[in-house]
């Protein structure tokens, strides 16, 4: 995939290119979305919303990391999503257990490629995670996904959140250590390499 | 320990720490297992975030033209037709403007005379106040049969005639061309002097019309097809 031409060509209004683009990242999107935003269904709405502005306003791409570009849509996306939860709070039409609560490993964080007892370990690791991620604030949750979860730079990271390099080490920083405290209350769920230090002082 | 201390591990852990800070780092980790406890946590914690699955997504998120909001190219013939439908339209407001705007021309030149026997005309007759109806009334002279006595002799009086005609004493009655039977009783005829002839107008707007709706025809059957083209993609 020739990027640089793709893009060019998109700029000058070509759909076709720049759906070629939405293919090649519509996954890293996607996944960037649903960490931060923790929901299957409003992770799709954000990343649509993500990809029609970034058409809208591509001419606006003065080069660069095109993926920490994408990635800034996104996360505004997410933004926006956060902020209308917000303003207009739902209840998740997750499955319960009949006594009323939900299910620890509802079906959308199912991976068919493991046995039942590995998935409904590995479905209740990724649970935990998730849980972790949504009670980090939302500031911290953005860094943290781009640069663990989807494995950008430091310098992408401050692309794609707009904020200065120091404070993308300073907000990394904090959401690793916030995500350990909150992951040691699930110590029974992580590897042993996990926790291994669960007892030690910090 | 300090917050400090933990952004320079979680920085050393992303392999971004300088050389110098990272030796010193690496002699301080040697020495004490309290921060060493903490990079481990802290790598641990990184590790687990990277081992995430990254899920596929549940459909493809490629925009359509409509959703893209993309307008059908426009067809050759259309830039032409709305070129001449503009231009036509244009010379047919500028018609019936002149052609409006003509009598009252006609008219305040008729009247600008008078004024000036009020602004240091060196004093006209006594009677120049009772005459002034007479100017104002200028062009109706032209409707005015020649035949009624005293009043009006030329068809179209120059001002300089008018302000002549508004001297004469006989003037004054300058009702009577109007008065009933002054005519014969036939009523008086108004003369089409319009600059720009009926027949343009009418011209002008047949062409605005045929134009315009070819125009709009032309565009509405190149979106229809257009879109039946996305629609089909």
């Amino acid at each position: 995939m020739d990027e640089p031409a793709l893009i060019h060509s998109a700029q000058r209004g070509d759909l076709d290119s720049f759906n070629t683009l939405v293919l090649a990242y519509q996954d890293i999107l996607f996944n960037t979305a649903l960490r931060i935003l923790g929901d299957e269904d409003q992770a799709a709405d954000a990343t649509q919303e993500a990809f029609l502005s970034a058409f809208r306003g591509i001419n606006s791409f003065r080069g660069g990391s095109f993926k920490a570009w994408l990635l800034r849509t996104v996360t505004n996306a997410c933004y926006d999503e956060l902020r209308r939860r917000k303003r207009r709070p739902t209840t998740p039409l997750e499955p319960d257990t009949g006594d009323g609560d939900e299910m620890d490993s509802p079906r959308w964080l199912a991976d068919p490629s493991l046995t039942p007892e590995q998935r409904n370990e590995a479905d209740e690791l990724e649970h935990a995670i998730q849980h972790c991620l949504e009670n980090l604030p939302v500031e911290f949750r953005a860094v943290v996904v781009m640069a663990d979860i989807q494995g950008l730079d430091y310098v992408e990271v401050a692309a794609s959140v707009r904020v200065p390099l120091g404070t993308v080490k300073s907000r990394l920083a904090r959401a690793r250590l916030r995500l350990r405290e909150c992951l040691q209350g699930f110590s029974e769920l992580l590897p042993a390499s996990f926790r291994l230090h669960e007892e030690k002082p910090t | 320990m300090n917050f400090r201390d933990v952004e320079l591990l979680s920085v050393y852990l992303d392999g971004q720490l300088n050389p110098s800070d990272s030796a010193r780092l690496e002699s301080r980790l040697a020495s004490d297992p309290q921060l060493r406890a903490v990079m481990d946590d802290l790598r641990s914690a990184r590790g687990l975030l990277r081992k995430l699955p990254q899920r596929r997504a549940p459909r493809n998120f490629t925009l359509t033209p409509r959703m893209a909001g993309l307008k059908a190219p426009e067809p050759r013939a259309y830039p032409a037709f709305r070129f001449v439908t503009a231009l036509a339209t244009l010379l047919l407001i500028v018609s019936f403007a002149v052609n409006g705007l003509t009598p009252f021309a006609a008219r305040h030149l008729a009247a600008a005379p008078a004024p000036a026997y009020g602004m240091g005309g060196g004093g006209g007759p006594e009677t120049a106040p009772q005459e002034s109806p007479a100017a104002t009334l200028a062009p109706f002279a032209a409707t005015l049969p020649t035949e009624t006595p005293g009043v009006i002799t030329s068809l179209a009086p120059l001002p300089t005639q008018a302000a002549d005609l508004s001297q004469q004493p006989t003037v004054e009655p300058y009702a009577k061309g109007f008065a009933p039977g002054s005519n014969n009783g036939q009523p008086a005829r108004v003369q089409n002097e319009a600059p720009i002839p009926f027949v343009w107008q009418v011209a002008l707007g047949i062409i605005v019309l045929i134009c315009g709706a070819a125009a709009w025809l032309i565009r509405f059957n190149n979106e229809r097809k257009v879109r039946k083209q996305w629609d089909k993609k």
